[in-house]
This record gives C-alpha cells, sequence and structure tokens, in this order.
C-alpha cells in the first residue's frame, strides 16, 4: 500500500490517501511515484507534481520497521511539504525548536527527550505508572512525569 | 480575567483558487443550474467540476479552519434579473438533529448579487449581515440562519448560484 499527500501550490498538505500498489508499479514492476502520480492525476484532476509520495511507517526521521526513513515524517493535514529537502514538516511543537534536516525532525535545543530508566519502563509495562517525558518551554528542558499520578 | 464563548455564528468566505489549467468549469456548472431547474429535478447533476469544486473547498476549510464538511444536499439555482428569492432556511426546525450545519453558497457566474443573512444579537433579533456574492467565490455560514439572495444583475443575463449544504464533524 502506497500514500500521497496532496498538496497545494503552497506546498501545504490538503490530504492524504492511500494507493493500491499495482497503481504504483511502473512497466518493469518496480514501485515508480511517477506512476502513482499519473494515476491520482487521472481520477482526482489535480495536478501531477500535487502528488507527493509520503511513508506511513516514518516518524520524526525514523523507519518504526527498520528501513529508511522517507521524507521526515508521514505526512498529515496541515503539515508543509519542503521541496529543496524533500521533508514533510509538522508544525512547529514549540517556539524553541528547530528543524533537523539532516533527520527530518524538529528538535529542541536542549536535545531528544533523554530514555525511560528500566524501571520506569516496567513500571509503565505494569501499568501501575504511566512514566513519560514532557516538554517544559520556560524551562527549557524534558520534565518527567507520571500521568496516573 | 477570561472570556469564554459559548457560542458563535461564524460566516466564512473566499474565493476558489485551484491550481492553472484546473480551474472550475463554471460554464458547465451553469449548464446543469439550468438543467436542474428545468427538470425540477431532486439530485443535482454529478459533474467531475462539481467534484473538483466540492473537494476544493472541503479540504480547504478543513486546512484552515479544522473541521471536517460531508456533503448532504446540492442544488442550483438561476435567477433573474432584479429576482430576490424567498428567505430560505437549510434546515427543519422540528428536526434540528437532522438537519445540516452549514450552507455554502457558490457563485457560478453572478454580477450584483447580495446575501443578506438574518442573525440576532444580544439585545435585538432579525439583524441583517449583507454580503456580496461574486463569481467564483463563495460564502459558508451556518444553517440555522435565514437568508435570502438579492440580484440586481442587468436584465437580459442570469444570475448562477450553487448552493452545497453541509454536515459538520
Amino acid at each position: 500500500m502506497a500514500h500521497f499527500a496532496k498538496i497545494s501550490e503552497d506546498n501545504e498538505v490538503l490530504n492524504v490517501v492511500r494507493l493500491s500498489d499495482k497503481n504504483c508499479l511502473n512497466a518493469a514492476g518496480t514501485e515508480d511515484e511517477s506512476v502513482g502520480q499519473d494515476y491520482l492525476f487521472s481520477h482526482n484532476h489535480w495536478p501531477r507534481h500535487l502528488w507527493i509520495q509520503t511513508s506511513f511507517n516514518t516518524r520524526n526521521g525514523k523507519h518504526a520497521l527498520g528501513g529508511t526513513p522517507f521524507r521526515g515524517s508521514f505526512a498529515g493535514i496541515g503539515y508543509t511539504w519542503d521541496p529543496v529537502n524533500e521533508v514533510f514538516w509538522s508544525k512547529q511543537p514549540s517556539p524553541s525548536w528547530s528543524k533537523n534536516i539532516a533527520s527530518g525532525s524538529w528538535e529542541p535545543a536542549a536535545g531528544p527527550e533523554p530514555d525511560l530508566t528500566a524501571e520506569q519502563q516496567s513500571q509503565n509495562e505494569a501499568d501501575t505508572h504511566f512514566w513519560l517525558y514532557a516538554w517544559n518551554e520556560e524551562a527549557q528542558s524534558w520534565d518527567l512525569q507520571n500521568m496516573k499520578a | 480575567m477570561k472570556k469564554e464563548i459559548l457560542s458563535e455564528i461564524a460566516i466564512y468566505s473566499g474565493e476558489v483558487e485551484p491550481p492553472e489549467g484546473f480551474e472550475i468549469n463554471r460554464e458547465s456548472l451553469a449548464l446543469d443550474v439550468l438543467t436542474f431547474q428545468a427538470k425540477d429535478s431532486k439530485d443535482f447533476p454529478f459533474s467531475k467540476t462539481l467534484d473538483v469544486l466540492n473537494t476544493y473547498l472541503r479540504e480547504h476549510i478543513n486546512l484552515k479552519y479544522r473541521f471536517q464538511l460531508i456533503s448532504k444536499n446540492i442544488r442550483g439555482t438561476a435567477y433573474k434579473s432584479k429576482e430576490t428569492s424567498f428567505p430560505l432556511l437549510n434546515v427543519d426546525p422540528m428536526d434540528l438533529i437532522h438537519s445540516a450545519d452549514y450552507t455554502l453558497l457558490y457563485g457560478i457566474e453572478v454580477e450584483k448579487c447580495s446575501v443578506r443573512i438574518l442573525y440576532d444579537d444580544n439585545r435585538n433579533t432579525g439583524r441583517v449581515r449583507a454580503l456580496p456574492l461574486e463569481t467564483n467565490k463563495f460564502i459558508l455560514f451556518p444553517s440555522t440562519q435565514t437568508y435570502y439572495i438579492i440580484n440586481n444583475n442587468r436584465a437580459n443575463s442570469l444570475n448562477f448560484i450553487q448552493t452545497i449544504i453541509y454536515e459538520s464533524i
């Protein structure tokens, strides 16, 4: 199954559609974005170049199944397509976060959120606690919170 | 000090601006309006142009204002010169729960056309907000508002207006 983002001329994502694999295969039988664009153009009356393939399994520059991340993040309505860097950007999570072009994700100056300790993870799994790190914009740091407290 | 909005009557308006080369075929829509009126049909003829228009409006409103629209009913009207519509209301006051949420008016081909939307404010009832409806522009407002359309077009022309009634989710 392939996914395509329908974008406006201002590069805003208007919609995301799902396309059967067979509608994206070229004559050689390999997946080809331009074949999907042709199919969507002929069925939706929207220009070919405003259909951009997106990966369902890519979030914040990481592929959930261990594959190669594709275009930053899975597109969503309201995301912005960056044609220069080939990345779908979500809305800026907090005013201080900046774009990491290489990974295709937003990052705070304080760095990515710390990992939970083994104990915290086991408590989450046992459902006695629900530990997570939440970004504190005022303090510019990650705050550990127990959502079950 | 804080402010809380309990309800609002929002009117959205704008222009339909698809990418170049993919403009709305308004001539075809106007023809469909005439067919629809002549046949006194219940269902407005489906066409690619209508679908492009409807999709454009729904997607852009969702992008900008974050609510999704589902079309419940579509109709088209050709107004003669100096014709004023009856007061129009697109809800059933006795069955509001199954009634539509929004009314959209799109100017297929219009000249000197004005939409008068009636509303109440805190003190007065029957206030009127008048908005011009122009070719290739739209006005979206809650279906619970009564409205009427005033046409001051030339004697030998018709004003073509598409009405789409939406449910909101």
